[in-house]
């Protein structure tokens, strides 16, 4: 195994003892940090969604989805999708997945857009940020899960957290590539007008990078997404659990059943994603065609 | 048919001679070679991923490979997904079966395609635990003890402030075996049957990872769990727990409590486990050779428990583990093993 033309190198046990040092003392304090995200934030949500009428979550997500497209018919398909999943007897599920996937994915985008912005303007953050991104998006999410709940405890916290890890580095790559596109002449003109940097970016860059902006916050949802049956491994409750407990008994048709809703609320998320995505002027100019 | 049969005995005579004529009657003769490693096929064993059983199916591997010539694969797959093979032969081996304890299993041994051989390990436990600490407190790490009367679990609902939910902060959390697990089931029933369903979340860990993580964690942090758990393990070996008591055994109690739709279950502990290896219907029939030696194959529990802190402790894998066990206990796998085989382990190792 070990031939002498490799030196030996290993940082396990470092890691090891840094993870038992850092648990042992300051678990309590991050799970209270945990707390403050669960009871604040998470649980409200959940229970919102949970307790409101599904006809009501139903017409939201119609109104919402007319909103983005002005399309009639594409509102009530997105709306009998998800009808379909409480069909199944799967509603609660799906509201838990969807609490958690709102929470993460607003996490992502409070720290995902303005870094995409940062390092659009810095070129040496864009070239540290890059391979941080690279092992956000492959490492083995148990490989960081593990510690991750040792210090906030198991259940709903430690998967927003990987969610957030997984769906950040789409939004951050795109909102970056937006700005950068952004016609220089038409920067160039905004400074010879004397707007400031604020200015340039609110009223030029963000407008003009809007699209691929979107593409990332839709591609950002897609990867949350992605993340559901990996948050119930580590004790979320919701559509996973329902994936894992089927292939875990064997029960093939019940893990299709969850698994068929987890791609429903893709596409729903995606489709008014996209609708969102499109130039304004040719959102309302559809319908007419 | 006929023509069948006729070349077999052709061909049986002509292997025969060939041995014969290569001059090796004596490894013909030996008292350790078995049939389905001589045909040339590999023996799939179930690649279990909990402690002991991943120790179990690494020694066995290394007694398969040394003594017998065998080449052995692992195929990795939860419990059921394990037994399933093995009904269907896709593995030939499986080193710790809980034998009863699942329907997957269950079925597959009235249908007669596995059968269960030997006592892989004697005198194993399973039940609901909470570390020592709660209950006597610990003064080398200042702690108090929090659940001081804590002895049974009709005292659960007492304490159950002290288990706190964090999602449900006015029930406790009851650290259930992953989802799917067949223990999980039993669980959830024991939850209806000792009346806690009211002042305990049913808290499904999704994995054995995260289950371990966080009942590690909060040994670490010295605080209060309350969990499902099992011995031979290595955190069993490792810290010390108290074992809340139950109901005692009852057969008819238990049924109700391993159908998980049953709707009002009676409580009962569990059974005292039968752990055998389990091993599919064409390799039990074609090896008795192999067969054999599983009848025999044991490791004593006290050993298992301090083979498997030794493994967590020094963060080995199971193979390597298995090999540094064989090497400091030749007399528990001797035992095993008819002298010729013994001889090629020993040497091997």
């Amino acid at each position: 195994m070990s031939t002498p033309f490799f030196i030996p190198l290993s940082f396990k046990d470092a890691v090891n003892h840094a993870v038992e040092w850092l648990v042992g003392q300051y678990g309590d304090q991050f799970r209270q940090l945990s707390g403050l995200l669960l009871r604040g934030v998470l649980l409200p949500l959940e229970s919102v969604l949970r307790a409101a009428p599904p006809w009501l979550v139903l017409l939201a997500v119609a109104l919402l989805a007319w909103h983005a497209s002005r399309s009639a018919g594409r509102s009530l398909g997105l709306a009998a999708l998800l009808y379909l999943i409480g069909c199944f007897g799967l509603w609660d599920a799906l509201m838990q997945t969807l609490a958690i996937m709102l929470v993460a994915l607003a996490l992502a985008l409070a720290i995902g857009i303005p870094l995409g912005i940062a390092a659009a303007w810095s070129d040496r953050l864009r070239r540290v940020l890059l391979p941080v991104l690279d092992v956000m998006q492959t490492l083995p999410s148990f490989v960081y899960l593990v510690p991750v709940l040792m210090l906030f405890g198991l259940g709903k916290v430690p998967a927003i957290l990987a969610t957030v890890v997984y769906a950040l580095p789409p939004l951050v790559r795109l909102t970056d590539l937006g700005i950068r596109q952004v016609d220089p002449g038409l920067t160039e003109a905004a400074w010879s007008f004397g707007t400031t940097r604020w200015q340039l970016l609110l009223t030029v860059q963000l407008p003009q990078a809007r699209p691929t902006i979107m593409a990332g916050i839709n591609q950002a949802t897609m990867m949350a997404l992605a993340m559901v049956v990996i948050a119930s491994m580590i004790g979320a409750r919701g559509l996973g659990e329902d994936v894992l407990a089927g292939i875990q008994t064997l029960d093939v048709g019940r893990g299709m059943q969850a698994g068929l809703a987890i791609v429903i609320l893709a596409i729903v998320a995606d489709r008014i994603g996209q609708a969102y995505g499109r130039p304004r002027a040719r959102r309302t100019a559809e319908p007419r065609r | 048919m006929r023509m069948g049969n006729g070349k077999s005995i052709a061909a049986g005579t002509l292997a025969a001679l060939a041995c014969l004529l290569a001059g090796q009657p004596a490894q013909a003769a030996g008292a350790a070679a078995s049939p389905w490693c001589k045909a040339g096929k590999p023996v799939k064993l179930a690649g279990l991923d909990w402690e002991s059983g991943a120790f179990l199916t690494a020694t066995l591997q290394l007694v398969l490979e040394h003594g017998y010539g065998c080449r052995t694969e692992t195929v990795p797959g939860n419990t059921v997904t394990m037994e399933t093979a093995l009904a269907n032969d896709d593995i030939q081996l499986l080193a710790e079966e809980w034998v009863g304890r699942s329907d997957a299993w269950n079925a597959a041994a009235r249908a007669g395609k596995v059968k269960a051989v030997g006592h892989v390990i004697e005198g194993a436990a399973e039940g609901w635990y909470v570390p020592d600490y709660v209950v006597n407190g610990d003064a080398r790490r200042k702690i108090k003890p929090l659940a001081p009367g804590l002895k049974s679990v009709g005292d659960l609902p007492r304490y159950k402030a002290v288990f706190a939910d964090e999602e449900e902060p006015a029930k406790g959390r009851f650290l259930n075996c992953p989802t799917g697990w067949t223990c999980e089931g039993v669980n959830s029933q024991k939850l209806k049957a000792y009346k806690l369903t009211d002042s305990y979340v049913n808290f499904r860990p999704g994995s054995g990872a995260a289950l371990d993580a966080e009942i590690a964690s909060a040994i670490l942090r010295g605080k209060p769990v309350l969990l499902y758990y099992w011995s031979p393990t290595a955190l069993m070996g490792k810290y010390r727990f108290v074992r809340l008591a139950e109901p005692a055994y009852d057969a008819r109690c238990f049924a109700t409590l391993a159908d998980k739709d049953h709707p009002a279950p009676c409580g009962s502990a569990s059974p005292a486990a039968l752990i055998q290896a389990g091993v599919s219907k064409p390799f039990a029939e074609s090896d008795p050779v192999l067969v054999g030696m599983l009848e025999k194959f044991n490791v004593p529990l006290d050993q298992l428990n301090r083979a498997l802190a030794e493994m967590a402790e020094r963060k080995v894998d199971a193979r390597a583990q298995a090999r540094a066990w064989m090497k400091a206990n030749p007399a528990v796998w001797r035992k095993w093993v008819p002298a010729d085989a013994a001889a090629r382990i020993a040497a091997g190792l």
